[in-house]
């Protein structure tokens, strides 16, 4: 599971000053459940994630995968966490089997293991024709199949998605989607991010809306539909930003 | 920390490296068939360009202005012309009559005129002029042959005369010289390869290393590979540790196939030439010494070349911050084109200088085993230092993830406002340098004493005033032209004093273990044997730089490296070094300057700083001046160097006056 809390990050400015990219953040994601991470570009999404995958250190909060400590079990935190996000490139001059080898003892994974998880999963996601061409030549739904293969090559129990279908077609996006259901159906717990509402709307148990790096609201698509009474998701990530903003206004007011 | 995992990196990048066409070709198929290509082609062009010369032969104008008048001379005459004759390629004309202008219009290379004239003992002598120009490479070897011919015409000459006289020729041999030379061919092989071998191998090292290494991170980031790297459960060490390895494996396989294919086509070429060289091996074991000092050079560009990478957000960037680093060592390795510079223990501790030197000695097979081993030994050091820093740099995540907007046009853009970046301090400490050495030296030679007071106030001090008077800053505040408090003051001439002691100290430890030049002892020396009053040498050695450069260095361009004050003045101090322009003396005027930052930046006044320069500067005077009177020979050792326990005394001195110092400008706390 993860478990975050009062995370705080901050990028230093050219000016001296320090930029708040993640401000407060708190959540949880248990097994067998998809958390949706929601949000405009600049939200603070992957920073987050990032912190998640011991990426970045936070300046402060706390934040655990699997019960491990981000900051001071980092090697723990990655053997636990699968981590996938759609502008990832791949090394052009290695073909995938080559590539999933290369993490999967990266991993720690023997080597028996890997080649039967390759064999298991490139006849479920159907790339055995392309498995030893060099990647170059792999058109972008391939390569975005060989990345999900590389990133449960360990069998994480935990799996971050960084706006896994950015840049994807229709059919290729659902290749994605089918196999972040799949990771849910498998027991393991979930986070992904996106900023298209249809895909939070159709895969996520809960959804976070973050915003400037702060978190506007989190719980079940019936409950937010509820506290804000819009059925439209847009709607009700366009409500709940509008009152994040009446708040800082009133705040602004009384200092 | 586990080397298996750094082994799957490294595994996994050489795989990739070696499936890379452009990489293969440069490590590998370049350096096979380079160098055959370049020797044979320069020989082929070298031999083709004599032949040709020769076979365009010569027309030699004969002109006779003695068998006219003097028929004795008709059979030396003839014999002249005959020898001309048979050289090869040439015609010899009688001199036509537009002689001038066919010379003129290169028609005719050379005119040879025979007349005579007389000895005093009231002998003739003929005379032979060879009009030619020396400036022609053909005409050159023209004259070459023409003198020859003459030359062996004179023998018969004299020969005939001796017959005539019924002296045996053999008389007038009384000696033969026959030079021996002991240099093997190896040796000659050696100086000659000894003079650009370094240049080759440190320039292939560094730019093979560079593009692999430009690849391994910043191509990683650029083609956005790294960060899937990261999550792996490959620990940050572990990544540096296996991109590290790959650009030194891949540097030394670089440099091993360049010897290699070095030595066969030099051998193949020698055997073709066939001449002197004929049996001579090439020296194969010193080929094997230079791979092993290699070995470390090769480590240490791998972890710079990889922290530059590291910090490059792309593999465009990363080239552009190559090229400093490929510059310098070029430059550095230029060195064995120096004929007279051979390495020594000091040369040694310099980095690619001393492998350059050592390459030299190693192939005329003159080197000391130390040379070797402290070469290697320094290397190592910067290397163990590079590796760490790289380590360090991959852990930093500012540098790692440099964002978009951190690019240089915006900082200067950003910082516009603020004159004070460290690029327009390197830019402004590099003019003061160019003037130092150009104008500094320059009025320094004519007349020290003058070229001194014209130096500090006129180049160090001068501009330092106007640049802050054109930028409207106020002087008192951006020099901290402060009033120091009492008890600072007090402090500082125990300070200033007791690390003179012992920056003299350490100087002459430095001297001991690397003897300075003598001839650089005499030079600093003269400074001292000035004729002129003593309290001019004072102003000029000691308060002058004591205020000048000391506005210049703990004033003005401390102010531009950062607000980090320790980083400002380790940067400042390092700059105050280099400005001395004098490897000798880098590491004690390097400490003082730590010392004189720390006083300024401590207290916040530059006063404290300029009157422990001042001591300092005036002790060193102090001492050369009365180093035979009674109250101060007992402490020194010689003219200018204090004897051990005064140092020994000396420390506590400055470790007390420096912690009162420390204590006195505490700040004050806020309450
Ligand atoms: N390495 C960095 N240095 C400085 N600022 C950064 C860095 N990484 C991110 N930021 C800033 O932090 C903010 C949040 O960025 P982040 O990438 O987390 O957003 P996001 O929610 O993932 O947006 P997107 O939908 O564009 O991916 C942005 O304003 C970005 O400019
Ligand atoms: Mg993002």
């Amino acid at each position: 599971m993860i478990a975050v809390q009062a995370l705080v990050k901050e990028f230093p400015k050219k000016d001296g000053t320090t930029f708040r990219a993640v401000d407060e953040v708190s959540f949880e994601a248990a097994h067998g459940e998809i958390v949706c991470l929601l949000g405009v570009n600049g939200a603070g999404k992957t920073t987050t994630m990032r912190i998640l995958s011991t990426v970045f250190k936070p300046q402060s909060g706390k934040a655990s995968i699997e019960g491990f400590d981000v900051l001071t079990q980092g090697d723990q935190v990655r053997r636990n966490l699968g981590f996938l996000s759609g502008d990832t490139g791949l090394y052009a001059r290695l073909t995938p089997r080559e590539f999933i080898h290369y993490f999967g003892r990266l991993y720690g994974v023997q080597d028996n293991a890997i080649k039967r998880r390759i064999e298991e999963m490139s006849a479920l996601l159907d790339m055995r024709e392309f498995l030893d061409k060099k990647m170059e030549f792999l058109s972008t739904g391939m390569k975005q199949k060989v990345s999900i293969v590389r990133s449960i090559i360990h069998d994480p129990p935990v799996m971050i998605f960084d706006e896994p279908t950015a840049g994807l077609d229709i059919l290729t996006a659902r290749n994605i989607i089918a196999f972040i259901r799949d990771c849910k159906q498998r027991g393991k717990c979930v986070l992904f991010s996106t900023h298209i509402m249809r895909e939070a709307e159709r895969l996520a148990d809960r959804v976070i809306m973050i915003h400037q790096g702060r978190i506007l609201t989190q719980g079940s698509l019936p409950s937010l539909r509820e506290e804000s009474g819009l059925t439209d998701l847009d709607d009700i990530f366009v409500y709940y930003v509008n009152q994040a903003s009446a708040d800082a206004k009133v705040e602004a007011h009384e200092f | 920390m586990s080397f298996k995992k750094a082994l799957i990196v490294y595994r996994k990048e050489l795989l990739e490296l070696l499936r890379d066409r452009r990489t293969l070709f440069a490590t590998v198929v370049l350096p096979v068939i380079m160098y055959p290509l370049l020797f044979m082609g320069f020989s082929a062009i070298m031999s083709r360009q004599a032949g040709v010369l020769e076979k365009r032969g010569a027309t030699v104008a004969w002109v006779d202005s003695l068998s006219i008048r003097n028929a004795d001379s008709g059979s030396f005459s003839k014999s002249i012309q005959d020898n001309l004759a048979k050289l090869e390629y040439f015609t010899v004309v009688p001199a036509p009559k537009a002689l001038k202008q066919l010379y003129a219009e290169e028609e005719i290379q050379a005119i040879v005129t025979l007349s005579d004239s007389l000895s005093k003992q009231g002998l003739a002598t003929y005379k032979l002029q060879v009009q030619y120009d020396a400036s022609g490479e053909r005409e050159r070897m023209i004259y070459g042959k023409i003198e020859k011919a003459l030359l062996a015409t004179e023998k018969a000459e004299i020969n005939r005369r001796l017959v005539t006289l019924k002296v045996n020729p053999e008389l007038i041999k009384p000696m033969v010289i026959v030079p021996r030379d002991t240099s093997t061919a190896e040796k000659k092989m050696g100086s000659f390869l000894g003079m650009f071998l370094p240049y080759i191998m440190i320039l292939t090292l560094v730019a093979g290393a560079a593009t692999i290494a430009a690849d391994l991170v910043a191509g990683e980031k650029e083609r956005r590979t790294l960060e899937t790297l990261l999550v792996s459960s490959a620990s940050r060490s572990e990544i540096v540790w296996g991109k590290y390895l790959t650009i030194f494996t891949m540097a030394m396989v670089n440099v091993t196939i360049n010897l290699v294919s070095l030595s066969f086509s030099l051998r193949f070429l020698m055997s073709q030439s066939g001449l002197e060289t004929q049996g001579l091996q090439l020296p194969i074991s010193a080929f094997l010494i230079l791979l092993l000092a290699m070995v470390p050079l090769a480590s240490l560009f791998a972890a710079l070349l990889l922290s530059i990478s590291t910090f490059s957000r792309n593999m465009k960037e990363a080239r552009t911050y190559e090229q400093p680093i490929m510059m310098v060592s070029m430059l550095l390795g230029m060195i064995s084109f120096v004929p007279s510079i051979e390495i020594n223990n000091l040369l040694a501790l310099v980095p690619v200088v001393n492998i350059s030197l050592l390459f030299k000695a190693v192939m005329i097979n003159e080197y000391a085993l130390s040379h070797l081993l402290l070469t290697i030994g320094t290397t190592l050091v910067l290397d163990a230092i590079a590796i760490w820093a790289t380590v360090k740099l991959f852990n930093t995540e500012s540098v790692l993830f440099r964002s978009e907007d951190d690019s240089n046009v915006k900082i200067s853009r950003a910082n516009k406002r603020s004159f004070f970046n460290p690029f327009y301090g390197l830019v402004y400490f590099a003019i003061a340098v160019l003037a130092l050495f150009y104008l500094g030296g320059k009025w320094q030679a004519a007349n020290l004493v003058r070229g001194l007071q014209m130096t500090e106030l006129a180049l160090i001090l001068l501009p330092v005033l106007i640049v802050l008077r054109l930028l409207k800053l106020k002087p008192k505040e951006t020099l901290r032209l402060k009033l120091p408090r009492l008890q600072e003051v007090a402090l500082v001439p125990f300070i200033a004093v007791s690390a003179a002691v012992l920056v003299t100290l350490a100087a002459q430890l430095i001297n001991a273990v690397f003897p300075f030049p003598p001839e650089y002892m005499e030079s600093m020396s003269k400074i001292f044997q000035q004729d002129v009053s003593l309290g001019m040498m004072f102003l000029v050695i000691a308060i002058l730089p004591g205020i000048c450069e000391e506005v210049l260095f703990r004033g003005f361009l401390i102010r531009f490296f950062g607000d980090k004050a320790r980083n400002a003045v380790i940067i400042s101090a390092l700059l105050f070094a280099i400005f001395h322009l004098d490897p000798f003396r880098f590491l004690p005027v390097f400490l003082l300057g730590l010392l004189l930052g720390y006083l300024t930046v401590r207290s916040g006044s530059i006063i404290n700083s300029m009157l422990s320069h001042a001591i300092n500067n005036g002790l060193a005077l102090l001492v050369v001046t009365y180093a035979s009177q009674p109250w101060l020979k007992p402490l020194l050792q010689d003219a200018e160097n204090f004897k051990l326990w005064v140092g020994l005394l000396a420390l506590p001195v400055l470790a007390t006056s420096l912690w009162m110092f420390h204590k006195v400008t505490a700040p004050k706390e806020l309450n």
